[in-house]
């Protein structure tokens, strides 16, 4: 007996890379949305600081346009930069 | 001095009471004058009217009264069943007395009655002329009273159903010519059949000599002052007798049309001719014009007008579940009972009917959920044409509501119902989407909006008005009212989502337009948050085409790759749970797909690809022998298969282990095969692969369309799955309350749940789901129960 797969639909869920579930801001999951996006995904995309920790774009960006002097890393105080991959 | 008894032989001429007799003869002036001349002598006027008095009194109470009411006692054994007997009898047609001896008793009656009570009035006049005086007839009771007082105290229970004969036979006649006119049988026809009338052959017809007879009875009757007395009790009964059958012969079971003009002119024309001819009997019926009805037959027309109204009513709501059922056919019959409901309180007697009829027909585990659906729809649109303010609604739709909250399907119907093609019209209601605005805006604005507020309708018990005192709900619209089953919305959605997931994973190539048409709509329905993890649902499927594409075009990966692999790909926080089977595959097929995740994480950077293996479809090319099959299968099904390839033999162990299915699973995944009749079970818990074509004769009956019926399993969690893991969240409260207060029982648990419940995201449940839970701990060895209390186990 021979069995060929022609084709295989498949189910798969997306998940991001990162080192933590959660953002750290806006404590929802990183495959969920930041609390002001509807989609997740590329909507709502992550941002890495060369710190390693990692936020929802518009968690990070939202908190870093609320620090008026030195912009830090929420996590670990650390000037945040971002690290682009 | 004079001869006292040629004197007394004057007076007992003229006054022939005084003997005891009463047929009147004539006498001549001189015997007046005669009696008068000595009387007024002797000073003795007084003293005689005061004897003609008295006598006139026996006599109307000794003779007259016994001797009517004779008439009714005679008859008294036999009148038990007084219609039975003038039917029966009717045919013998012999003398007209014998036809009907009710009938006859009475007008023999009256004559009598009617005779006696002419003697006595001509004796007062005797004695007025007698007596010269005209303050007398003041001072002497009238006759009619005398004789009503006598009568009247002398009324025999019976008397009743002679009278109503009479009258019944009376009413039979008067609508004769109505009734002919309006029996559409065909003359010859009606020439065999017995008079409507008189109940005797045609050409045998007494009709007219009834009618006369009964004229002449009525008249004296009249005259008599006896007539409200006497045939008042028993001529309402009869009337409303005849309105009963009237409604019932012309109205039963016929909802299209409108009856209560029909009724009313039946009313007016037929009944209160027939009234006003016995109560005005000595005109001719030329004379009587509708200004001319005296006082007591008005007032008897708005008693028996409104009698009709609440008949009429009454008939309407005993049939009104039919009417529900045919709703839009029967919104005449509704407007007519909405008519009769201004005029009578009928609330609380539709609504208690309805309900039990409600309860009868549809309430039961014989009728399935759909029909449910279908009737409560209907009930709402029937009820609301009905009574606007929807309180009747509230009240009756209460048990329905009750009754599919009990029955599990319920959501997924409505939710069925409301996407697709249905017989409850919901998902017209919701394509229509006008509604909600409006009960959005009245909802919004009840406080500005206050000076067109209403007061709540009369007749309802308070108390019901009181739990769902909120105007919003009322005035809410079929899809709320459906979707209020529940109480609330979101579960309704939770189980929408349910179902699209299931769909958009079983159908993967699914109809999005549809859905997403849906969607909207059920996004202007019900609020876009509720819906938003749908919309994630639906962008994943677009989005996933696209990735697909994008990966298959994409050259590296794709070299010699053993299948064509795409993929839906899921934002799994915003999909239900899925059930936790699993499947290992094969370490060729595993490269493929880890070719695929590669692919997508250097297409999304910094993402990758959770692979659940036991969703999904494989199209597989299977070769044995001669044969060739091409089929679509899930992919256990597909794994399985293809491990026969490398060995013909298996225990189930063995591939338990490889695939990491569970041997009860797995054995139930083998069974697809089996039934194809390419595996066998040749001894318990060993398979084989059968190459022979010996089975044929199965295969003729294989059919690709197989493979869907495995699929019918639900990949997400069950609902129940879904909703213990959410009470999961209360189990450290549980254990906290029990550490404190060492012992409590379920209901003390639930109420202080609820408490935190309110505080932690408004998780609401039943105490029947808790009881699961808490069984289930108690399963685990993690509580003790008993005593119908639960504690911690130490």
């Amino acid at each position: 007996m021979k069995v060929t797969i022609k084709s295989w639909t498949g189910v798969a869920s997306w998940k991001w890379i990162a080192n933590d579930e959660n953002c750290g801001i806006c404590r929802m999951s990183f495959e969920s949305t930041c609390p002001e996006c509807a989609l997740p995904g590329d909507d709502c995309p992550l941002v890495w600081g060369v710190c390693s920790h990692c936020f929802h774009m518009h968690c990070i960006v939202k908190w870093l346009n609320l620090q008026p002097m030195n912009k830090q890393c929420p996590m670990c105080r650390q000037s945040w930069k971002f690290n682009i991959h | 001095m004079c001869d006292y008894r040629a004197l007394w032989s004057d007076v007992v001429l003229i006054f022939p009471i005084l003997d005891g007799k009463y047929p009147v003869k004539n006498v001549d002036e001189k015997a007046y004058e005669n009696v008068y001349r000595h009387l007024s002598y002797v000073g003795n006027i007084d003293r005689l009217t005061a004897i003609i008095e008295l006598e006139t009194e026996s006599i109307a109470r000794n003779i007259l009264a016994p001797k009517f009411w004779k008439h009714f006692c005679l008859t008294s054994g036999e009148s038990s069943s007084p219609q039975h007997k003038s039917l029966s009898d009717s045919y013998a047609i012999g003398a007209l007395k014998d036809t009907n001896a009710l009938f006859s008793h009475f007008v023999e009656a009256i004559e009598e009655l009617y005779n006696g009570f002419q003697c006595l009035q001509e004796m007062k006049s005797r004695l007025m002329q007698l007596s010269k005086n005209p303050l007398l007839s003041a001072k002497l009771k009238s006759i009619q009273t005398t004789l009503h007082i006598a009568m009247l105290a002398q009324l025999p229970p019976t008397f009743n159903s002679i009278v109503s004969d009479f009258y019944c036979l009376h009413f039979r006649l008067f609508t004769k010519d109505s009734y002919q006119a309006s029996t559409t049988i065909d003359s010859e026809v009606f020439t065999d059949l017995p008079c409507v009338g008189c109940n005797c052959d045609v050409e045998q017809c007494c009709c007219v000599k009834l009618s006369e007879m009964v004229k002449s009875s009525n008249f004296k009757l009249f005259e008599l002052g006896l007539i409200d007395r006497l045939a008042g009790s028993a001529l309402t009964a009869l009337i409303k007798l005849k309105i009963k059958e009237h409604i019932t012969d012309t109205c039963l079971g016929i909802f299209d049309r409108s009856h209560l003009k029909q009724l009313e002119s039946w009313i007016n024309d037929t009944v209160m001719t027939w009234l006003t001819s016995i109560f005005t009997a000595p005109k001719s019926k030329k004379d009587i014009l509708p200004e001319k009805i005296p006082d007591s037959v008005q007032a008897f027309k708005v008693k028996l007008t409104y009698f009709m109204y609440e008949t009429f009513a009454q008939n309407v709501i005993s049939q009104f579940f039919s009417i529900i059922i045919d709703y839009p056919d029967s919104t005449l019959a509704i407007d007519d009972l909405r008519i009769c409901m201004e005029k009578i309180d009928m609330r609380v007697y539709l609504t208690e009917s309805l309900r039990s009829s409600l309860e009868a027909r549809i309430l039961h585990p014989g009728v399935n959920t759909m029909d449910i659906l279908t009737g409560y729809v209907a009930a709402i649109k029937a009820i609301r044409h009905l009574d606007s303010t929807g309180v009747i609604l509230e009240i009756v739709t209460a048990p329905i509501k009750d009754y599919l909250r009990k029955r599990n399907d319920t959501v997924r119907r409505v939710v069925t119902a409301l996407t697709e093609e249905g017989p409850t019209d919901l998902s017209e209601e919701l394509a229509k989407g006008e509604f909600v605005k409006e009960g959005k805006e009245a909802g919004l604005d009840e406080f500005s909006n206050w000076e067109n507020w209403e007061p709540d309708p009369f007749g309802i018990d308070p108390n019901i008005l009181h739990i769902n005192s909120s105007k919003i709900i009322r005035s809410a619209d079929i899809i709320s009212m459906v979707v209020d089953i529940y109480g609330s919305k979101e579960l309704f959605m939770v189980e929408y989502r349910n179902l699209m997931a299931d769909r958009l994973l079983s159908q993967l190539d699914f109809n999005s337009e549809k859905e997403i048409r849906n969607l909207e709509l059920l996004k202007i329905r019900f609020g876009e948050s509720l819906l938003h993890s749908c919309e994630v649902m639906l962008k994943d499927v677009t989005d996933s085409k696209r990735i697909n594409t994008h990966i298959h075009g994409d050259g590296n990966c794709n070299e010699s790759p053993l299948f064509d692999i795409s993929a839906l790909i899921i934002s799994a926080q915003f999909w239900p749970s899925f059930n936790k089977e699993s499947l290992q595959l094969p370490e060729e097929m595993e490269n493929e797909f880890k070719k695929f995740t590669s692919a997508y994480e250097s297409y999304k950077g910094n993402r990758t690809l959770n692979w659940r293996t036991v969703t999904g479809r494989v199209q597989i090319i299977i070769e044995i022998g001669e044969r060739v099959m091409e089929m679509t299968v899930p992919p256990t099904q597909a794994v399985i298969i293809y491990h026969f390839q490398k060995k013909n033999v298996w225990t189930l162990e063995e591939l338990s282990t490889l695939t990491k299915v569970p041997q009860s699973a797995l054995r139930r995944r083998i069974s697809f095969w089996q039934n194809h009749g390419l595996i066998s079970e040749t001894e318990p818990g060993v398979y084989s692969l059968l190459e022979k074509e010996s089975e044929k004769t199965q295969f003729e009956d294989m059919n690709i369309t197989d493979a869907d019926e495995e699929d019918l399993e639900s990949a997400m969690a069950s609902a129940s799955d879904q909703r213990e893991e959410e009470l999961q969240v209360f189990w450290s409260y549980i254990v906290g309350m029990l550490t404190n207060l060492d012992s409590m029982p379920i209901d003390r648990i639930h109420q202080m749940l609820k408490l935190f419940a309110s505080h932690s995201g408004g998780v609401e449940f039943t105490q029947d789901e808790l009881k699961h839970f808490l069984q289930r701990k108690v399963r685990e060895h993690k509580l003790l129960f008993s005593g119908g209390v639960y504690q911690l186990a130490k």
